[in-house]
């Protein structure tokens, strides 16, 4: 039976570990921003001539170096920027003169719909990729997985982006090219979530929603077959090992069927190590989507990120950076949490 | 493999829907690279995107004629009148200008526009600088002489056809008053309101603009400029130079600007499509840094000349840049009034050794701040072999475009291949920055190569306090002769400006400066 006092105690040992976690992750993200701020110091480029130009006077120079606050010492230019973070004020972009936050706003939708999409098509393709190789090694599906994997992560990537939008776009006329949308739907479909497959849909505009998927489907499908080669070389490697194992022998002495092996007995025992894979993967397509972004005029965070650095545009930098070490937490987090629900012996 | 087989129905059934493209009409869709944009705000925007923007949304009181650059002609002012001193220019304004907003156009907004271009100091600010206007002293110069006219008058020592050139400059663009003033906030003049809007008197208004994303222009057909034919212009970011040939070749896009010399050469001659080559007022030149700490032979003036015979003019021209650009050896480009035509140098690696010889110069070894993309990677890598045939040693360090320029600015660099474009279209643009460092208080272009110039300085500041416009390109002339002679800087080539349309797009006019960009007469 349990005491109101063990009740108690119980409830405040919950809320103790909680308020740990919550401390945990702000601790992790502080300390990310200060080496991104400290990496970003450290920068060769002059940030007042990226945003003032070559050719400005000194006095211009002088100014902006002052509006920009870099006449500040390092450490009190940091602790600004955390103050000003902690009233929900992000800073302006330089290389954009506009709000981060806004920037990101604009920016995380493009590229979660790019990459959550090629993720889910990658990890349904990979999984049952991965399964169908390691059941008849060395046959047909395993061939195909092979071939898969290595052009995914042997191609480099710009390179397939632009052969396949040559072919697809260019050639035969199949799907839609650079851009998030034709002309003609880019500016009459408003962006109210930033997710176009919603604001299409939201739009009612006939054919906006075909041509959203029309030019989603060659970035998804580039992105899509980076990530399958891991998770696809993953499965097929994890399941092979669980089939050679003895509980496997047993259940095909007892006459149970290869397909009842597989989702039955072999998937339970690797899932765990699926889903940390594409977690894993998932990050990387969040943060590493750069070159596809670029190719497919996708105004996406890792371009974002990619032209801030260029300007050692730290506000940006360290806002997207923000958001990326936050949506790498998340994951890890959600992973553990479904590791741990999934896994029968942490019941 | 059931999937597979639904993968691809799928796929088909997109390659059904989506059909051959065509943009809508009359709206002018421009494939281009908008990631420098910083501001639209006339008096802080100084990249390509932005200026190439504000003609055609801005007015300012005269404006070079765009059919003809050198000649200046009204624009908001309908004449003009100089002032008895030759010091001061009386505009008088054109009857019933209206800004885009309805408002109508008056001397108050003139002298709104200028004053407030000078004080927020932005980067273009030093144009008007040279007026010896400073935030200090602006206001007194700036006179409304009665409800149609307004007087501006200079304390600098320059003549009245170098302030009109100058008034023809992006940062003169005359803005609403009223419009700006109702959006300032915290006392900044409108600008964070502008960065991202419009409140000018041009053919087009901004409609909105998405950094990274997209900038589209609507047409004002009340601007006293006259009503544009195209209701919009588009401008979509494409950053990557191969897509953006994908879509002026798939007809997504009608003009696409900045492709590589062999995109170009694979456009070339295809149905539908027209390459414009315009010449362009950019250069390319070496810069040698006279006051490098860590190279002392960089000041010696035997090896600045040695150096101008062991470049490849030709051969690069030719082979690297391939249309792209031709060779020219003077610092103001062909097109401006009394730019030097004549290129006197070629590649000569056996007179370039007996100048080093007889300067006794051995084992000299240059390290070389590049950008790290063409064409100048490629210039680079012809240099270090033409100036290893002379013995000269050249240590090429590529880096991105901001890390050169901090690198150039603060002096920390040995030598580097920069291009140049003017601020605005008068020869004492290119002059004051090349030519002009008496005492290294200014840090311009010559102040970065290290070279103190007293005597063409003076020569510079005569030049521009000139009158006569004949006399003017003559003492241009002998200017650029002397640069061209003995400077730590090597002119090599001018820029030739490719821009890719759709055959059935008509009247896109571009002149030589930068800014020079006009929608306004575009039909399709």
């Amino acid at each position: 039976m349990t005491t109101p006092l063990a009740w108690k105690t119980s409830r405040l040992r919950r809320l103790a570990s909680v308020g740990g976690s919550v401390l945990t992750v702000a601790g992790s993200l502080l300390v990310l921003l200060i080496v991104t701020f400290g990496l970003n110091a450290l920068s060769p480029i002059d940030p007042a001539l990226a945003v003032a130009g070559d050719h400005a006077s000194q006095s211009t120079l002088a100014q902006t170096r002052r509006e920009l606050g870099l006449d500040q010492p390092l450490p009190v230019q940091f602790l600004l920027y955390l103050g000003r973070l902690a009233h929900g004020d992000w800073g302006t972009s330089r290389s954009t003169g506009q709000p981060v936050l806004g920037d990101l706003a604009r920016a995380l939708p493009a590229t979660l719909e790019l990459s959550t999409l090629a993720l889910l098509l990658a990890t349904g393709f990979g999984v049952i990729l991965g399964l169908g190789a390691a059941s008849r090694p060395g046959g047909a599906i395993d061939g195909i997985s092979r071939f898969l994997a290595l052009v995914g992560s042997s191609i480099p990537i710009f390179w397939l982006g632009l052969v396949l939008m040559a072919l697809f776009y260019a050639r035969l006329h199949w799907l839609g090219g650079p851009g998030r949308l034709d002309g003609v739907f880019q500016y009459t479909v408003p962006l109210t979530t930033g997710f176009l497959l919603i604001d299409s849909i939201r739009s009612g505009q006939e054919g906006a929603v075909a041509n959203a998927v029309s030019h989603l489907a060659l970035p998804v499908l580039v992105l899509m077959l980076h990530a399958l080669a891991k998770i696809s070389r993953l499965t097929r490697s994890s399941a092979l090992e669980e089939l050679s194992k003895e509980y496997v022998t047993f259940a095909r002495s007892k006459g149970v069927n290869q397909r009842r092996i597989l989702f039955y007995h072999v998937v339970p025992n690797i899932r765990g190590a699926i889903i940390t894979t594409t977690a894993l993967a998932y990050v990387e397509l969040l943060e590493g989507a750069v070159l596809t972004e670029t190719i497919f005029a996708w105004p996406g965070l890792g371009r974002y990120l990619a032209t801030a650095l260029f300007a050692a545009d730290s506000p940006a930098i360290l806002g997207a950076t923000l958001v990326l070490g936050a949506a790498f937490i998340l994951i890890n987090a959600a992973v553990d949490a479904l590791v741990q629900l999934l896994d029968p012996r942490a019941k | 493999m059931h999937k597979f087989i639904a993968f691809s129905v799928f796929a088909l059934t997109l390659g059904v829907a989506a059909t051959f493209a065509v943009t809508p009409p009359k709206v002018l869709v421009v494939a281009q690279s908008i990631e420098d944009a910083v501001s639209f705000d006339p008096a802080e925007g100084y990249e390509l995107t932005t200026v190439q923007t504000f003609n055609n949304v801005y007015q300012r009181l005269v404006q070079s004629n765009p059919n003809n650059p050198t000649q200046i002609v009204p624009a908001l002012a309908a004449s003009w009148k100089l002032g008895a001193d030759g010091k001061s220019l009386t505009f008088t304004l054109k009857t019933g200008a209206a800004f885009a907003s309805g408002n109508p156009v008056r001397p108050e907004d003139v002298i709104f526009s200028l004053s407030r271009a000078v004080k927020l100091n932005k980067a273009p600010a030093f144009i008007l600088n040279s007026l010896g206007w400073t935030a200090d002293n602006v206001d007194s110069f700036l006179v409304r002489t009665d409800a149609k006219s307004v007087t501006l008058s200079w304390p600098a020592k320059v003549g009245a056809s170098f302030v009109l050139n100058l008034l023809t400059a992006p940062i003169a663009s005359i803005v609403d008053q009223v419009t700006v003033a109702s959006h300032e906030q915290s006392g900044d003049q409108g600008n964070g309101w502008l960065k991202t809007a419009s409140a000018g008197s041009g053919s087009f208004v901004i409609h909105s603009y998405v950094p990274h994303d997209s900038l589209v222009l609507d047409a004002n057909p009340k601007s006293p400029a006259g009503a544009p034919i195209l209701q919009s212009v588009i401008l979509r970011n494409v950053a990557d130079p191969a897509s953006r040939r994908l879509l002026v070749e798939q007809g997504d896009a009608d003009l696409a600007r900045d492709l590589g010399a062999d995109q170009i050469a694979a456009l070339n001659g295809k149905a539908g499509i027209s390459v414009l080559a315009v010449a362009s007022a950019q250069q390319d030149y070496i810069i040698l840094n006279a006051a490098s700490t860590t190279n002392p032979d960089l000041k010696n003036p035997a090896l600045w000349q040695a150096l101008r015979y062991l470049v490849d003019y030709d051969g690069i021209a030719n082979k690297l840049l391939k249309g792209q650009a031709k060779v020219h050896q003077a610092f103001l480009p062909d097109g401006f009034p009394g730019a030097l035509n004549d290129n006197p140098f070629k590649l000569d690696v056996t007179k370039a050794k007996s100048i080093l010889a007889k300067a006794g110069l051995t084992n000299v070894r240059i390290a070389l701040s590049v950008f790290n993309q063409p064409p100048f990677s490629d210039i680079a890598q012809s240099l270090q072999s033409t100036f290893a045939q002379a013995g000269v040693t050249l240590d090429l360090q590529p880096a991105i475009t901001s890390e050169v320029y901090s690198k150039i600015r603060s002096r920390t660099y040995e030598a580097s291949i920069l291009y140049w474009i003017p601020d605005y279209f008068d020869a004492h643009s290119n002059a004051q920055a090349f030519a002009f460092n008496r005492d290294d208080s200014v840090h311009n272009v010559a102040w970065r190569a290290g070279w103190l110039t007293p005597e063409l300085s003076d020569k510079t500041d005569a030049a521009v306090a000139e009158k006569d416009p004949a006399v003017r390109a003559k003492l241009y002339g002998a200017i650029q002769k002397s640069v061209q002679e003995s400077s730590p800087f090597i002119f090599a080539f001018q820029a030739t400006d490719q821009v890719v349309l759709r055959s059935n797009v008509k009247g896109y006019i571009q002149g030589i400066n930068a800014d020079q960009v006009y929608f306004a007469g575009v039909s399709k």
